[in-house]
């Protein structure tokens, strides 16, 4: 008996399924797109905005985070996308540049509530393609075990590169490794972790405005040099080239490595998985007499060109973008300065992570941004591996990047 | 022989499912290859420009080696195994099983166990070799620029070497019995068996399955992307996770169709040149 | 090869040897076996036993909350149905299709043989990466984006090249004398397929068949883009799941991939006694 009903259910819904790709989407029904890790909070807000807009129907449906920019472009490429998607940032100019999304400046209001850095980002030619909702930086993480093992002040971790250097050469020993950097993985892994030494150090990959390739400079060969030295040096584990913030994450949580860089979310974790780690925080230590400096990162929400209700989806993306919203919505932290005040951003091991913000920056906007990082990233690879020094590896890298220019 | 419009008739449902599902993508790629992303025709610039990237190519060396290693030794491996599998001995229905298991699991999850099994400090390869002082210290098999590839086309292998085995099995089991007898009676060796009886009766089998090999290893990119992404610098980088990464990283669609083109062509041109030397002689001989 | 060849052992029955076929077994076995099993031990650690520097071979205390997670608390049963309509369906459209068309490419010479033998492969010689778009486009016009029949369509892309290869290959196996003798006395050509032919040719049915359900149950890329509803969500997708925006939650991916594996695993054994059979009778039963 149970079976039938499954099998009735089963097909209800594959005919639901063959109306909606038909495109019978009836007026004043919105898709929204949104992550797994969403998903409850997600839920909440539909509810919310339902019994507000009775009139307004929202779909949600579940996206998964393995493979999700390929399930996107298809979607958006084929002309048979949802209303609304949740996409990070750094995503946006691409669909812009391609035609693939709407602009969105009508929906936003309060600018000036919202954090400048996340605005510059979904900007593209003075239009405004996405509403970021959810922003945050990284920081470092490391185990105050480990600096009373090295004879240091667990409360005041070291601030500068040569005192953060010495410290980490400090921790490295006994089979833990100081500082882990990234050189595996997804590009965006290293290139969030080592982007902010460059600009540091003034330096960088290409200039802000796109013409420019910083990438060989002086500075930016001083930066890659620092970043690149703690894998030569042994201070950054032997599985480097294999490692992305993830499997630092591990290192970490094994306690082998005594320091890492990344966000709030891996807090939860660790606490989690080995609790006898008494976790700090710091801000990423910065040159001398300059400032630090973070990539921001984060999510926003876009409306395709192809969407069957553009008009409902901007209601829709208005409600989300209100700061209440947002304090629900985002995993990390809001994109509007008002909606910090919310309690669940209070937590002290946050802290450091909410004071980097002001410090963070959009990586440039270039139409082939990607590739670019691309073209980095495999430097750094070169580096890592021996092949190259750092000078040639860079140099190769500016070849290749001034061709994309 | 036989008259020719009922071979057609035979041949064509399959052959209208696949063209209704091949016609359009093959146009829409040709079509995205000579426009830019507005749409406007550009001739032959996305050929250029991704030919003229420095990964292509590494990636055209990485794609060669990454499919004739593989293939080799998938062949080799999977007919052994198919022989030893044909023999009549105890347990033989539970070790054809097993043998199945590398290529039943999901990709993705195999790339991922073996990426951890690898891995220089929690890896278990790793451990089983220095606790016992086979190697003085841990091996970066991944990090290693001269190790990398060569341990995607061992995983590759392990992972595909199973579908060669049960397909020659397959075809060992149907040879007719009094092909044995007649060589046994001429006193022929187990081995002297295998060369002349066994082996000649599956090549239309292991022509057929090489083909598909060198498709699959031309396209197959769940190992090397799940584990290696292309890198560490290009090194494990092949051709299809180029066009992967080009389309659905860089949103470059129409270069990327550039270079499904040429990819296919030289595809298209090795896959027809094998099936008229190798495989219609086979076909022939009936 | 021919290194084999020059070392003939001498036996009366001929067969491999018992102790070459011992250490034979047991290196297939430990070979497919070890990655394998990693994953099973890993689906029954606690989280933190999972990732440990050394790491640890069997788990103080083992779990099955990994299980109770994907079982009871997850999507993963619901998918398990969906990937069963899926693969049963486009399976066994595969093999009714290739069947005759097999059978149209073994038995009949036509003009245009080699071409239309390599247009069936021409769509899994395309990347991925290109056709995926326009298939979408495809389905979305069919309307049968988010059905089952749209997911069987496409995976016959996949399962219909190896299928109609592999199974020309095993019918030309078949002594066409057999076929012409019922000819002569009368029979029609599908009466000869479906009673000489087909019967002959049940190992490599079984293998062809194992092979397309394999495929389609592991497919991830275009189940990803072309299910996106949880109504026919397959498998794959339900393993994806399981991984967030930072975290994996390895355990249960693991014992998720342990309910997808053992299936097939279980499937093919107790398809054995058909693989073993065949009217021609296996080589070792002399």
């Amino acid at each position: 008996m149970k079976k039938l009903f499954k099998t009735a259910a089963l097909l209800g819904c594959t005919v639901s399924g063959l109306a909606l790709s038909a495109g019978w989407a009836s007026a004043g029904e919105v898709t929204w797109w949104t992550p797994n890790f969403n998903e409850a909070r997600a839920r909440e807000l539909v509810e919310k905005f339902q019994a507000a807009n009775p009139d307004i129907t929202i779909n949600l449906e579940i996206t998964t985070t393995d493979g999700l920019p390929q399930r996107i472009l298809t979607a958006l490429q084929s002309g048979a996308a949802p209303d609304v998607i949740d996409v990070q940032h750094g995503w946006v100019n691409g669909y812009a540049q391609n035609n693939l999304v709407v602009p969105l400046d009508e929906v936003l209001t309060d600018r000036e509530d919202y954090i400048p850095a996340a605005l510059d980002y979904v900007t593209w030619e003075d239009q405004l393609w996405g509403i970021p909702y959810r922003i945050e930086t990284h920081a470092i993480i490391y185990n105050k075990g480990d600096l009373v093992a090295a004879g240091l002040d667990p409360e005041n971790p070291p601030q500068t590169w040569e005192e953060f250097v010495a410290a980490a050469q400090a921790m490295t020993k006994d089979g833990k490794s100081g500082f882990a950097i990234t050189g595996g993985g997804e590009v965006g892994n290293t290139i969030f972790r080592s982007l902010p030494f460059m600009w540091m150090a003034g330096g960088g990959i290409i200039s802000e405005d796109g013409t420019e390739v910083l990438v060989n400079s002086p500075e930016s060969v001083r930066a890659v040099t620092y970043y690149t030295d703690f894998l030569k040096n042994g201070i950054s584990p032997s599985s480097t080239l294999e490692n992305d913030g993830t499997a630092n994450r591990r290192l970490f949580i094994a306690e082998t490595v005594s320091m890492y860089q990344s966000g709030q979310f891996d807090v939860n974790s660790i606490r989690q998985e080995n609790p006898n780690i008494d976790i700090g925080v710091m801000a990423i230590p910065h040159p001398e007499g300059a400032d630090t400096a973070a990539i921001l990162g984060g999510w926003s929400l876009v409306v395709p060109t192809d969407a069957k209700n553009p008009e409902e989806a901007k209601t829709f993306i208005a409600f989300l973008g209100e700061a209440d919203s947002q304090a629900v919505l985002t995993d990390t932290f809001p994109a509007r300065v008002s909606a910090m005040e919310a309690e669940r951003f209070q937590d002290p091991i946050l802290q450091v992570f909410k004071e980097m913000l002001p410090f963070g920056r959009p990586v440039p906007a270039h139409p082939r941004w990607v590739q670019i990082s691309q073209a980095y990233f495999d430097g750094i690879q070169r580096i890592l591996l021996g092949d190259e020094d750092v000078q040639t590896a860079m140099d190769g890298a500016a070849d290749e990047i001034e061709a994309l220019l | 022989m036989h008259r020719q419009s009922t071979g057609y008739l035979f041949v064509l449902p399959a052959l209208l499912v696949l063209g209704l599902l091949i016609a359009y993508p093959v146009a829409y790629t040709g079509l995205l290859s000579v426009t830019d992303n507005q749409g406007n025709y550009v001739g032959v610039e996305n050929f250029a420009r991704i030919l003229g990237a420095r990964a292509t190519p590494t990636a055209f060396v990485n794609t060669l080696w990454w499919v004739f290693g593989s293939i080799v030794f998938q062949v080799i491996l999977g007919v052994l195994a198919a022989i030893l599998l044909n023999q009549n001995f105890r347990g033989r229905a539970i070790v054809r099983s097993v043998t199945l298991i590398p290529w039943v699991v999901p990709g993705i999850v195999a790339a991922t166990t073996w990426a951890w099994m690898l891995h220089t400090e929690f890896g278990i390869i790793n451990y089983m070799l220095t606790a016992p002082g086979i190697v003085p210290e841990p091996v970066g098999w991944l990090t290693n620029g001269s190790t990398v590839l060569p341990v995607m086309i061992a995983i590759n292998i392990w992972k595909m070497f199973p579908f060669v085995a049960i397909m020659v099995l397959a075809g060992l089991q149907s040879i007719p019995n009094d092909l044995y007898e007649a060589a046994r009676i001429d006193g022929a060796s187990f081995w002297e068996e295998v060369w002349y009886v066994m082996l000649p009766q599956v090549r239309p089998v292991i022509i057929a399955v090489t083909l598909l090999l060198v498709i699959w290893a031309l396209n197959h990119i769940t190992i090397i992307y799940a584990i290696t992404r292309g890198g560490p610098a290009n090194r494990t980088l092949i051709t299809p996770i180029q066009i992967f990464r080009t389309a659905f990283e860089s949103v470059q669609f129409n270069q990327a169709a550039a270079l499904s083109v040429m990819f296919f062509a030289v595809a298209i041109v090795v896959v027809f040149v094998y099936i008229r030397t190798l495989a219609s002689n086979a076909g022939e001989a009936r | 090869m021919s290194t084999v060849v020059s070392a003939p052992a001498q036996l009366k029955r001929t067969g491999l040897p018992m102790p070459l076929i011992i250490i034979g077994s047991l290196l297939l076995v430990f070979v497919c076996l070890f990655p394998f099993w990693w994953m099973g031990l890993s689906s029954i650690k606690t989280l933190r036993e999972l990732y440990t520097i050394p790491p640890i071979w069997w788990p103080t205390m083992p779990t099955l909350d990994n299980y109770q997670k994907v079982l009871f608390e997850s999507n993963i049963p619901r998918y398990f149905l969906n990937s069963v309509v899926v693969s049963v369906g486009s399976t066994v459209l595969a093999l009714i299709l290739a069947i005759f068309a097999s059978y149209g490419f073994a038995r009949f010479n036509f003009r245009g043989k080699p071409i239309l033998q390599s247009f069936v492969l021409v769509g899994q010689l395309l990347p991925t990466a290109a056709i995926i778009v326009p298939l979408f486009i495809t389905l979305r016009v069919l309307g049968l984006v988010n059905t089952y029949w749209g997911l069987i369509l496409v995976y016959m892309i996949l399962t219909l090249p190896l299928s109609v290869w592999m199974l020309t290959s095993y019918f030309k196996a078949i002594p066409v004398e057999l076929e012409e003798a019922a000819i002569i006395d009368g029979a029609s050509r599908i009466g000869v397929l479906f009673r000489i032919t087909l019967p002959l040719s049940v190992p490599g049915l079984v293998s062809v068949l194992v092979y397309a359900f394999v495929t389609t149950w592991n497919e991830f890329i275009f189940a990803l883009c072309f299910a996106t509803d949880s109504s026919v969500k397959t498998l794959p997708i339900g393993l994806a799941e399981f991984s967030t925006e930072f975290n994996t939650d390895w355990g249960a991916v693991m014992a998720a991939s342990m309910v997808m594996t053992l299936p097939i695993a279980i499937l093919f054994l107790s398809m054995q006694r058909l693989f073993v059979g065949g009217m021609t009778a296996g080589a070792t039963k002399g």
